[in-house]
């Protein structure tokens, strides 16, 4: 969890992915704090450098022509479960699932990024196909539990995985799994069924 | 009931109380003048023009004014806060599409996981831990923090720059943050209501 944690917020999807693990855990919590804060201090400590002089007076500008905004709020029981800051985040967004048998996944963010950020819900004792990844994939359990090869993972667990790694995971019986998977590169499949799915998945 | 030792208070925290109740422009104006140059200062170092970082600014500003009442000293100092604004627009702004996909969690400093009991928050020492930690860093090591959290630099790129091996850049990091929690949870254990009970500290 450390790792992820401790590197720069470079892209939304980074950004929310290492926020909603904030949210998730103490531990997680412990780290956002620290690492803002850290980045705090050494705003404080930075060599100031002047601004242009039309910067005030865009700045004035702006706050004249503003609104004071107020947070919207969902009430579907899905979404009340999930980290608040991924509510705010989709409150303005609409969600759109992929069904696959047993998983449903929706992406989060833009796809163009290089990086990219899903849900996904699997059914309880559903299971994803065995796969490898292309790059990196921390994995955040939300709700209930998961188990595959290497072993069981629990609620505000963080998972990293990466081409060294070949899976299959399985969603706990009774209460499935919710989590949210944040990935530098593509997911490989390499079951029996690896040429169709790598292929939907491009 | 044990008062809080005094402390200097940050002179942003009155001022951020300001602009929130009384709309205070001239506390407005000494956050800008304060933050503006330091915050052009990190964008323009993690790689950003100087008129994108100015438009940083400007938007970052224009949070910070509507939104003054969503800041809790309790949760993150003014640095922090004003920090995370700057850098959630700097990401938004300088995506391809420049569409603004982080507004609405431009603000949002999370509370700790385990809701707290008002004397706890009293006794709350984190921002002190951290500060100290940093203030006694040897120069090096903050540098190390800054190339990282602040200029945004990879892992390689740090290791060209200070030609100090890869591995040791990654565990140094890692160090930091976990001395750092160490000493905050020792601190939460000592103030734990159920263990002064005991007598143990």
């Amino acid at each position: 969890m450390l790792d992820i944690m401790a590197q720069p917020s470079v892209t939304p999807a980074k950004l929310l992915f290492q926020q909603c693990v904030a949210e998730s855990s103490t531990e997680g919590n412990t780290f956002n704090f620290i690492r803002n804060e850290i980045s705090g201090y050494l705003l404080n400590k930075a060599e100031p450098r002047a601004l242009r002089k039309n910067v005030w007076k865009k700045t004035l500008a702006s706050i004249k022509s503003s609104n004071r905004q107020k947070r919207h709020v969902i009430t579907d029981p899905f979404y009340n479960n999930l980290p608040v800051v991924l509510q705010d985040y989709l409150s303005n967004k609409k969600v759109k699932w992929k069904n696959y048998s047993d998983v449903k996944v929706a992406m989060l963010t833009p796809s163009a990024e290089g990086d990219k950020l899903e849900l996904i819900h699997v059914m309880p004792g559903g299971s994803i196909p065995q796969h490898t990844h292309e790059g990196k994939e921390n994995f955040l359990v939300l709700h209930g539990s998961y188990s595959d090869e290497y072993g069981e993972y629990h609620e505000g667990s963080v998972q990293t995985r990466d081409e060294d790694h070949d899976h299959k995971p399985v969603g706990h019986q009774t209460t499935g799994c919710i989590g949210l998977a944040y990935t530098d590169g593509k997911i490989k499949f390499s079951g029996k069924f690896s040429k169709i799915l790598n292929f939907f998945t491009s | 009931m044990k008062k809080t030792r005094s402390k200097e208070k940050n002179p942003f925290i009155g001022a951020l109380d300001q602009i929130s109740k009384n709309q205070d422009m001239k506390s407005f104006k000494m956050v800008f003048d304060y933050f503006g140059p330091r915050l052009k200062s990190f964008l323009m170092s993690s790689g950003a023009e100087e008129s994108v970082a100015e438009e940083v600014i400007q938007e970052t500003m224009t949070i910070i004014w509507t939104k003054a009442d969503f800041y809790n000293p309790k949760l993150a100092s003014p640095s922090t806060w004003i920090y995370t604004i700057a850098r959630n627009k700097k990401i938004d702004i300088l995506r391809k599409s420049r569409k603004a996909v982080l507004e609405n969690i431009d603000t949002a400093i999370l509370p700790p996981v385990e809701p707290k009991l008002e004397e706890d928050i009293e006794h709350d020492q984190r921002f002190e831990i951290l500060n100290k930690y940093l203030d006694d860093l040897p120069k090096e090591q903050l540098d190390l923090l800054k190339m990282n959290f602040i200029e945004e630099k990879s892992h390689g790129e740090i290791a060209e720059i200070t030609k100090i091996p890869l591995g040791t850049i990654k565990s140094r990091i890692r160090l930091a943050m976990e001395k750092i929690r160490d000493r905050i949870e020792k601190d939460n254990k000592s103030n734990d209501p159920n263990i002064k009970n005991l007598g143990i500290n």
